[in-house]
């Protein structure tokens, strides 16, 4: 069996390469280009980002006109930092060919980097007119609509962001998030559902899956969510939060229908995952004579 | 021979090669390696609705064979099906993550539009019904408005100290978290009055609520803008007027700068984010985005209320100051501290004890924020 998986992805491989040789619909415009692009893709996959990006750049100075190589030196300069000469790649795909929607994409990711909100936005819409399907376009749009804290648009977007492509987990939760806003519970929860499905460790989808019950009156719940965020990373600091302001919330009301013993309790639930925090010590303290 | 030439004659002696290394020796019970060579057959020779149905045996009999996957990116390719041949692609890279062919492809085949496959129906789920019938009951609601201006709708007003810790006193005895209070409560009544803007209090009575507690607040009930009550004191009697804090990556003064470093140092949480090298983090992007977004619509509230206050009280404009808050770096959404007045000056307590005079600090923060 060992014999045949070795011989098979031996005989794949040079399947692979001869098919590189042969294949026009690539559009590579000779073999050496291809053969360059393949290597440079292979270096870039492994990391190899400085040997990647002198493949890449051989393959622009044989082929000035190829989109994929310039788009990749555009990406592999974004990972070294060099942000402006990532975004000169990408205008010169764009320069190429205008629905290039990948070059355009990352043109408005680099504004969005320097903060440049407006600029992002028209080339997401310049990416939607081109492209009414593409899902990272709208899934950034929607995301700058929830940063404005306007859900309503945030959830337009993002639903179209679902649908183009609904494996995304980080699309789900931030269309999670826009129907939170709009109190519509039953949507926020399902989509919290779903990037939880795609991303079970998600930890802050698990956290405002928290809030979504608690706010319900759903306490139980609620508190075994953070608890499970805990089990995952024992230092989050939302789920450490929230767990101490709910336990504190719940002695406080315990305190004032007099039943010290489970306020003390619920103070002591709260130190021991929070133990700098002022209020419970401070009850603590003053109950525990009591 | 010319080298072009050359390369094409190796390629094709390649592939013939590396089928006859793959030729199988059973005949009788096909396996799907046998389709998926019988598929590479048919795409050689540019037959490729034949390579699909073959491969489609392929992928049936071996749902994880990689290297099925990628012929069928191939065959559908050459049937100028990009949609399918993308995700064909993708399955094979989802197998067989070294697969710089495959994803080569994927990248190449993507740089332009394609076309969305459609989903298979499903019945929905007892959760999808409940939320389609809310999307349907909420839909005058989902009709948002274009543009990139922030919106308010939500608020968390916080009471500064309260309960053992009662914050700055004047020398008449006047308490910091009384008049706090009085002032967050009356503001939450101006709102619920203007009916637009929903408001939410950290606390509601005499106790104390740690800082952390109050950012969480704001958290949990999604605010759009966390104001947080305060009253000034000072060691010197004659200090006077309001001013308004926000968070800010820089610090506006030293004196403010101080004030952060010295409650940054009790932090103790979050294990410091170690940018990975070589690798761009979206999500990072958009996080750092949207909290200087945050920062800078915060101090845009700052100097509106701090222009309310200038404008409707009594009390000297002592500006708007910044510094780089961790518990506000950290919160949500736009955060900004008013400070009332100095309860340690008498004139300034003898006008905070009037309930009148708290009235007029609420509205003019109502009105800041319509």
């Amino acid at each position: 069996m060992r014999i045949k998986i070795d011989f098979t992805l031996f005989a794949a491989g040079l399947f692979i390469f001869s098919f590189l040789l042969l294949t026009p619909k690539i559009s590579f415009s000779d073999a050496d280009v291809s053969g360059l692009i393949f290597q440079g893709a292979d270096l870039h996959h492994r990391g190899k980002l400085d040997k990647a990006i002198l493949k890449f750049e051989s393959a622009v100075g044989l082929d000035p006109k190829n989109e994929y190589a310039h788009n990749q030196l555009g990406l592999l300069y974004a990972k070294k930092n060099k942000f402006d000469r990532a975004f000169r790649e990408f205008v010169i795909v764009e320069k190429i060919d205008k629905r290039n929607t990948f070059a355009v994409l990352w043109q408005g990711i680099i504004y969005l980097r320097q903060e440049k909100v407006d600029k992002a936005f028209e080339k997401f819409n310049e990416i939607i007119k081109i492209d009414p399907d593409n899902a990272d376009a709208y899934y950034f749009t929607g995301a700058i609509y929830n940063f404005r804290h306007n859900p309503s648009m945030a959830v337009k977007y993002l639903k179209k962001a679902r649908d183009a492509d609904s494996m995304e987990a980080e699309t789900h939760f931030r269309l999670a998030k826009a129907f939170h806003n709009m109190d519509m519970t039953a949507n926020a929860m399902l989509e919290y559902e779903r990037a939880l499905e795609i991303k079970p460790e998600y930890t802050q989808a698990i956290n405002e899956k928290g809030w979504l019950c608690y706010n319900q009156g759903n306490i139980k719940p609620a508190i075994g969510y953070w608890k499970k965020v805990l089990k995952i990373n024992s230092r989050n600091r939302d789920a450490v939060f929230n767990l101490a302001k709910v336990y504190n919330e719940l002695a406080w009301k315990y305190l004032i229908s007099n039943r010290l013993k489970e306020a003390i309790d619920y103070w002591k639930k709260t130190v021991s995952i929070n133990p700098g925090n002022k209020a419970a010590k401070y009850y603590l303290n003053k109950y525990k004579q009591h | 021979m010319d080298r072009r030439i050359f390369l094409k004659f190796l390629g094709t002696n390649l592939i013939s090669l590396s089928a006859l290394m793959l030729c199988p020796l059973k005949v009788c019970s096909r396996t799907g390696f046998d389709y998926a060579l019988e598929a590479q057959g048919f795409i050689q020779k540019r037959e490729f609705a034949k390579a699909v149905n073959a491969l489609k045996k392929a992928v049936a009999i071996e749902p994880d064979n990689d290297w099925a996957f990628g012929l069928f990116g191939r065959a559908y390719m050459g049937l100028a099906r990009n949609a399918e041949a993308v995700a064909a692609f993708r399955k094979a890279v989802q197998i067989n993550s070294d697969d710089t062919y495959s994803r080569m492809m994927v990248e190449i085949l993507t740089q332009k539009p394609i076309k969305v496959l459609k989903k298979k129906e499903r019945p929905l789920t007892e959760l999808e019904k409940k939320a389609f019938q809310e999307e349907v009951s909420m839909a005058d609601k989902m009709q948002g408005e274009r543009g990139l201006g922030y919106k308010v709708n939500r608020v968390v007003i916080d009471a500064g100290h309260g309960g053992f810790d009662p914050g700055a006193v004047g020398k008449k005895g006047l308490k910091e978290k009384d008049v706090t209070l009085d002032i967050a409560l009356r503001l939450q009544k101006k709102l619920a009055s203007m009916g637009r803007i929903k408001s939410f209090l950290t606390r509601t009575g005499d106790y104390y609520i740690p800082l952390s507690d109050r950012t969480v607040t704001a958290n949990q009930y999604r605010a759009d803008l966390f104001i947080s009550i305060h009253a000034n004191a000072s060691k010197r009697r004659e200090a006077n007027g309001s001013e308004t804090y926000f968070c800010s990556e820089k610090a506006s003064s030293a004196e403010a700068a101080k004030v952060a470093a010295f409650e940054n140092s009790v932090i103790k949480f979050d294990k410091p984010y170690k940018k990975k090298a070589g690798f761009i983090d979206i999500e990072e992007i958009l996080f750092n985005l949207e909290q200087k977004l945050n920062w800078k619509e915060s101090g845009r509230f700052a100097n509106l209320f701090q222009n309310r206050f200038k404008e409707k009280l009594p009390l000297k404009s002592r500006g708007v100051h910044s510094a780089n808050f961790y518990v506000l770096r950290k919160s949500k959404m736009p955060s900004i501290l008013l400070e009332t007045g100095f309860i340690s000056n008498p004139a300034e307590e003898a006008l905070l004890k009037q309930a009148g005079f708290r009235d007029k600090i609420a509205d003019a923060v109502a009105m800041g924020l319509l």
